[in-house]
């Protein structure tokens, strides 16, 4: 008699404790919580990192030999006056003679006066 | 007296759209004016790409500034790896060209490894300093 009791108690406790956890969630209540909840939490950080990269300078690095799309910039220390005398002056310029790079080739040769000197190079 | 920033089609370009970021446009800011005021020299920086023959480009472009012969040009274009540093006749006796060669391998040797303002700014720090005081 006594093992029957035991039986018919056991089958009721256990049953009280399975029925605490996550075993009384409903189909809907478990999808919600472990699918969608994670997909958001992934979705909401994805659109964060896109957004992040598109704002931050991370891509208009330049790399020697890929394109590099940019304004062109002129740093000038009077810009007032080259916007003035601009175009009056490109055609001045273009009647001097233009010093050859055969010229420029010489290193270190002694500077002629009223010359345009310099360098050029490439990478 | 503040360094200017200019596009080739003389309209002002949003700074954002060129190639440089706001610190290292603070930072070039800073190294043209210290050049510019050391020296007496106009040092210009034109990032752009260059019509061929290059050297004439950059050649017309030092000519349009204020005072070509109290100027110095450095003038490149990133997608065609061209190099320019252009010295007006009073500027070029007192950085003689082949000290502007140097100046211009460093540059480059900056470039090269992709470091557009980091090599602009060596590259005028050491013309700056080549010309000396006024």
């Amino acid at each position: 008699m006594v093992g029957c009791s035991h039986a018919s108690v056991r089958p009721a406790t256990r049953d009280l404790f399975f029925r605490l956890g996550a075993l009384r969630l409903s189909v809907t209540d478990t999808l919600l919580i472990f699918v969608a909840v994670p997909l958001a939490v992934v979705v909401v950080i994805a659109a964060l990192g896109y957004v992040g990269n598109r704002g931050g300078s991370g891509d208009k690095r330049y790399r020697p030999g890929r394109h590099f799309d940019f304004a062109p910039v002129w740093f000038v220390n009077h810009p007032e006056q080259l916007v003035e005398s601009g175009r009056a002056e490109i055609t001045e310029g273009e009647r001097k003679p233009a010093v050859t790079t055969g010229n420029l080739e010489v290193a270190g040769a002694v500077a002629p006066a009223g010359e345009t000197g310099g360098a050029s190079d490439r990478w | 007296m503040t360094v200017g920033e200019m596009q080739a089609e003389q309209s002002r370009p949003d700074l954002r759209d060129g190639p440089f970021t706001t610190r290292q446009l603070l930072r070039l800011d800073e190294v043209l004016r210290l050049a510019n005021r050391g020296t007496d020299l106009n040092f210009s920086v034109y990032v752009g790409p260059l019509e061929e023959p290059v050297r004439e480009h950059a050649l017309r472009l030092h000519s349009q500034l204020a005072d070509p012969a109290d100027s110095v040009l450095i003038a490149l274009s990133p997608n065609q790896r061209q190099l320019e540093v252009v010295t007006g006749s009073v500027a070029r006796r007192r950085i003689p060209d082949r000290d502007a060669r140097l100046a211009a391998l460093s540059m480059v040797a900056a470039f090269g490894g992709g470091d557009l303002a980091g090599g602009i700014i060596a590259g005028l720090n050491q013309l700056a300093s080549r010309a000396g005081k006024s």
